[in-house]
């Protein structure tokens, strides 16, 4: 009896993918150029999160329904001239995402009021401290006379600046005292203002972040070189475990697949954060998967047919296991379907970009992976075939 | 079939068997309503035959509401410090040597020590003489001053140090909350990351975490009799045959401490106790604070009355002069130890060594006092008030109270030293990073990731029925297997579940499924090239095994790296993955051959797949 199975695609395909691998690799740069030209900061640039770019993000919902435009005109107002407001989740939400470019509410004028109004009363040693990058606190030094936590409270507000906590810190030296003034910062501002102009659409601040444009630059390029150092790894273990022969069409295979989910954060201008490094990372993990199935074809069947030219192996091999590479993509992104469906925000996000870098990998494997092999067996023979 | 078999089956079974008794707490922290699954409740709901309660899975910050922070400890502000001590205690030094200095301070950019005085040159030799280890004299000092800086190297070793015990510190207080799962990890550029989920008040946390605390160390006075006045206006403590009793009265009450003198006699000294901070607080602003001198100071501390595990604390104060004498920066370390001298019979006490100048300071000090008590104070409270005994140099010896059993009074010694060595922080410090997660989101986050999650697995569980009928309803049984494996290691390791992890769950479902179409796709290759049932099935395991290792590997080593890489929630995407992975490499490949294997035991059997 003969075996008989219903196939998605059926057993015994002979697709020239070798011989399409012009046209592929021709579109595939065209692609990543594309990605790469339009990730220029001075072309169009990504939507980086807080996590990368700095700044405070909080999550706002609303009980009714609220015009996110209402919303950054009076953001604007509060003197927050790059505020951004998006819809956060699906409409019925009327949550909103408010991002501000600046952690600290202070600016260097107000400082020197506040210095100002300080000096005319106590003696300060040296100027105040003060740093934008890390928040809404200045500090002070006395020499000689120096105020309670109450009387420098109380003066500061005078100039106009609302403090949250005045604190004592020990002196830098001997007869000196040092106070941290700590004022109220954007979120405060932000929610008060909100909840005076929109008091019948009740807002909830539900979510605050901020972080310093240090850490945020610092955690980007951690971040690229993550990804970096996983695409080594997986190189090297290719490497070890195939032949390095394999290598250069991994690395390019890899390369491509990071950049088209990368293209999918640049061209939606979806927020890039935290979470999309570890998207492009899973995908560069994942992506390799189908080439190794291929590979491992590849292997099997040079060991099978002694004397046929590689191309042909590797064309018989893709479309051997071409079923196989295709169902497990398909498994996986099946899985995404339910976080398609019910995932709001950076899990959309995620999920969608996850899609995109699986569909990637499966097309790299097909037409950038092994025929690239190919290519560079050729010109390592022509280079060989010159040097004679 | 072959003993193998049985062996398998007996392994997969043990496997589902404690996977799902770990899972036995988890089941009853989600049973409870959120607000009290991190309390005594629930510790009482999780039967006595289950595994510790601790072991449950645990929501992330995004799940369950918290505040993540970053804070920078400023490293620049706390050299500057030390170049202004340094500068007085050249100062002093050079006094004390018979030389003129007019002047002691820090250069104008609060950089370097600058010493003005009309012999330069015999100044740069002293304090090279006495401090050259730490310090160089550098050039470009104006006419009739010197300059001594730090050596780099000093200065290096001295910032990440004070990163490295901000961070003790930091751990210590937060420790002492008793927040669940905090997690506190020192990062690049001077910054300590710490995770409270849970904690519902980030104002509070951000106060806490941020006070310098500085160590003091203050002399009592215990000679005054200011304190007696308080006898008249508040009511005595309630006793039994001379020890405490409590409750004690809201008001606060006051009782006597029997303290030695300095020179040999004695006396009943007044104290106000109470049964809490605050009360007390109360107390000594309202009775005592009026009847104390300038220069006196009302220290605040905690003792216990009774023993084990029925002791009950209660706040009491202590009477100090207010000049603080010194303070922690000079300790070096500090650590527990037992006292081998003849008279210590082995008591546990807390060893300690200062630094150089410090060693100086504390001798002046210690020898001025001889017989008094001195007050160990941490963040306003006063933590030992041990009588001196001796004149204490750069090693000083502090003796605890009541005689206790041994490893109580270990542990107490222990955490003196703890504090002592990293009480303080030794620089200020600053939030660079801030997120809070309000209590209502988070509920809603896990209803949708749940039936997102609920969703992705049934359609990956139809398409496998569909698609290889049979086998693939073996390859469900293994994924759903899968699924209780990957929660009950979570749990056992007690890594938390975030949004993102519940994303990479989903994920590694899909992911597990892939093996099983590598499988029943060279099985159908077999079958199709002619072999028997039996045989294809060998084949198709036996072939594909490495490539499913291949695979693996490389998606476990992205997932190694983000987890090195990430924090909070993306590191809990990592952790997900590498467990989910770690999983299905059993689940697919042993579980789904075994059913196999049992299917197709006879040379005659028939597959569908």
């Amino acid at each position: 009896m003969r075996f008989k199975s219903f196939d998605v695609i059926p057993h015994g395909t002979t697709f020239d993918f070798v011989g399409k691998r012009h046209i592929a690799v021709a579109l595939s740069l065209a692609a990543n150029l594309a990605v790469i030209v339009w990730a220029m900061p001075f072309v169009h640039g990504l939507n980086f999160g807080v996590d990368f770019a700095g700044g405070t993000e909080m999550e706002v919902k609303f009980g009714k329904q609220v015009d996110p435009g209402v919303i950054r005109r009076s953001v604007e107002e509060l003197g927050f001239k790059d505020a951004s407001v998006q819809t956060y989740g699906p409409e019925a939400d009327n949550s909103y995402l408010i991002r501000v470019g600046r952690i600290a509410l202070l600016g260097a004028d107000e400082v020197a009021t506040v210095a100002k109004a300080v000096s005319a009363k106590f003696p300060i040693q040296g100027a105040p401290s003060f740093n934008p990058e890390l928040g809404d606190k200045i500090d002070f030094q006395f020499q000689g006379v120096q105020p309670t936590t109450a009387e420098l409270k109380s003066v500061i507000e005078a100039a106009g600046v609302r403090v949250r906590e005045v604190r004592e810190e020990a002196g830098l030296a001997a007869g000196t005292h040092s106070f941290a003034v700590i004022t109220y910062g954007i979120q405060d501002k932000v929610e008060r203002d909100l909840q005076s102009r929109f008091a019948a659409e009740k807002p909830e601040v539900r979510r605050v972040e901020y972080v310093g444009p240090a850490v945020g630059r610092e955690l980007r390029n951690q971040g690229f070189k993550a990804i970096l150092l996983a695409m080594g790894l997986i190189v090297l273990y290719v490497g070890v475990r195939f032949d390095f022969r394999f290598s250069p069409g991994v690395i390019i295979a890899l390369l491509h697949d990071a950049v088209i989910t990368f293209g999918f954060f640049a061209f939606t201008g979806r927020e890039f954060n935290l979470t999309s490094v570890a998207v492009i990372l899973t995908v560069v993990g994942y992506s390799v998967n189908d080439t190794v199935v291929v590979y491992d074809r590849i292997r099997e069947n040079q060991g099978k047919f002694q004397g046929k030219r590689l191309a042909e192996i590797v064309n018989l091999s893709i479309n051997d296991v071409l079923g196989r590479t295709f169902l497990t993509s398909f498994a996986t992104a099946l899985s995404l379907i339910g976080l398609l469906i019910f995932g709001v925000g950076t899990i959309w996000d995620f999920s969608m970009a996850m899609l995109v870098g699986i569909v990637s990998g499966t097309y790299s494997t097909w037409f950038i992976a092994a025929p690239m092999t190919i290519w560079l067996e050729e010109r390592a023979a022509k280079a060989k075939a010159r040097a004679a | 079939m072959e003993r193998a078999w049985y062996w398998r089956v007996a392994l997969i079974a043990g496997v589902t068997l404690f996977s799902l008794y770990e899972l036995v707490p988890s089941w009853y922290y989600f049973s409870l309503p959120p607000d009290q699954r991190n309390g005594a409740e629930y510790e009482k709901s999780v039967p006595r035959w289950a595994p510790d309660p601790n072991r449950h899975l645990n929501l992330g910050l995004d799940l369950q509401g918290g505040i993540l922070l970053s804070m920078g400890v400023d490293v620049d502000r706390a050299v500057k410090a030390k170049v202004a001590r340094r500068a007085d205690e050249i100062g002093d030094f050079l006094k004390e040597k018979g030389l003129t200095v007019t002047a002691a301070g820090t250069s104008p950019d609060g950089a370097r020590v600058e010493i003005r005085g009309p012999d330069t040159a015999k100044i740069a030799d002293t304090v090279l003489d006495h401090y050259g280890s730490e310090m160089n004299a550098p050039g470009g000092a104006p006419a009739g001053a010197v300059w001594f800086g730090f050596k780099p190297k000093t200065i290096q070793d001295f910032k990440s140090k004070a990163v490295e015990q901000a961070e003790k510190t930091i751990r210590n207080r937060v420790d002492k909350w008793g927040v669940t799962e905090p997690d506190i990890k020192r990062k690049a550029n001077s910054q300590i990351q710490i995770q409270l989920p849970g904690f519902k008040d980030p104002e509070k946390a951000k106060e806490l975490l941020g006070r310098t605390a500085q160590l003091e160390f203050k002399i009592a006075d215990d000679a005054s009799t200011a304190l007696d006045g308080v006898r008249g206006k508040l009511p005595p403590c309630p006793g039994d045959e001379g020890l405490m009793k409590l409750p004690l009265p809201d008001t606060g009450c006051w009782t006597v401490e029997r303290v030695e003198l300095p020179g040999g006699g004695a006396r009943e000294e007044t104290m106000i106790a109470a049964t809490r901070r605050d009360q007390l607080e109360a107390a000594i602003d309202k009775y005592a604070k009026p009847l104390i001198a300038p220069d006196q100071e009302i220290g605040i501390g905690e003792s216990s009355v009774g023993t084990g595990p029925v002791r009950d604390r209660y706040y009491r104060t202590y009477l100090l002069h207010a000049k603080t004498e010194l303070t922690g920066d000079y300790i070096a370390d500090a650590r527990a130890a037992t006292d081998t001298s003849s008279t210590g019979m082995n008591r546990p006490v807390v060893v300690f060594t200062m630094s150089p100048e410090g060693a100086r300071l504390m001798e002046k000090l210690t020898s001025a006092n001889l017989g008094r008590r001195m007050a160990t104070v941490l963040d306003g409270k006063v933590e030992t008030a041990p009588y001196i005994q001796g004149k204490i140099a750069a090693n000083g010896q502090i003796t605890l109270g009541q005689q206790r059993g041994f490893q109580e009074m270990f542990q107490e010694a222990s955490d003196i030293a703890l504090v002592l060595k990293a009480g303080a922080l030794p620089a200020p410090v600053t939030i660079s990073e801030e997120r809070t997660v309000g209590a209502t989101l988070g509920p809603e986050l896990v209803k949708k990731g749940t039936t997102a999650a609920l969703l992705g697995f049934l359609l990956v569980v139809l398409f496998m029925i569909a698609y290889y009928r049979a086998s693939g309803l073996i390859a469900d049984v293994a994924l759903l297997l899968n699924g209780l494996l990957v929660l009950a290691i979570m749990a056992i390791v007690g890594s938390t579940l975030t949004l993102p992890g519940i994303a990479g769950f989903v994920l590694t479902l899909g992911m597990a499924v892939d093996a099983n179409v590598l499988i029943n796709e060279r099985i159908r290759e077999e079958l199709r090239a002619g072999k028997t049932v039996k045989q294809s099935v060998d084949q198709g395991y036996d072939k594909v095994f490495w490539t499913i290792v291949d695979s693996h590997v490389t998606t476990l080593s992205a997932g190694v790296v983000l987890m090195n890489y990430g924090s909070g929630p993306v590191r809990g995407f990592a952790v997900t993955l590498i467990i989910g992975l770690a999983a299905s490499m059993f689940t697919s490949i042993v579980v789904t051959r075994a059913i196999m294997d049992f299917f197709t035991r006879r040379d005659t059997a028939r597959l569908s797949v």
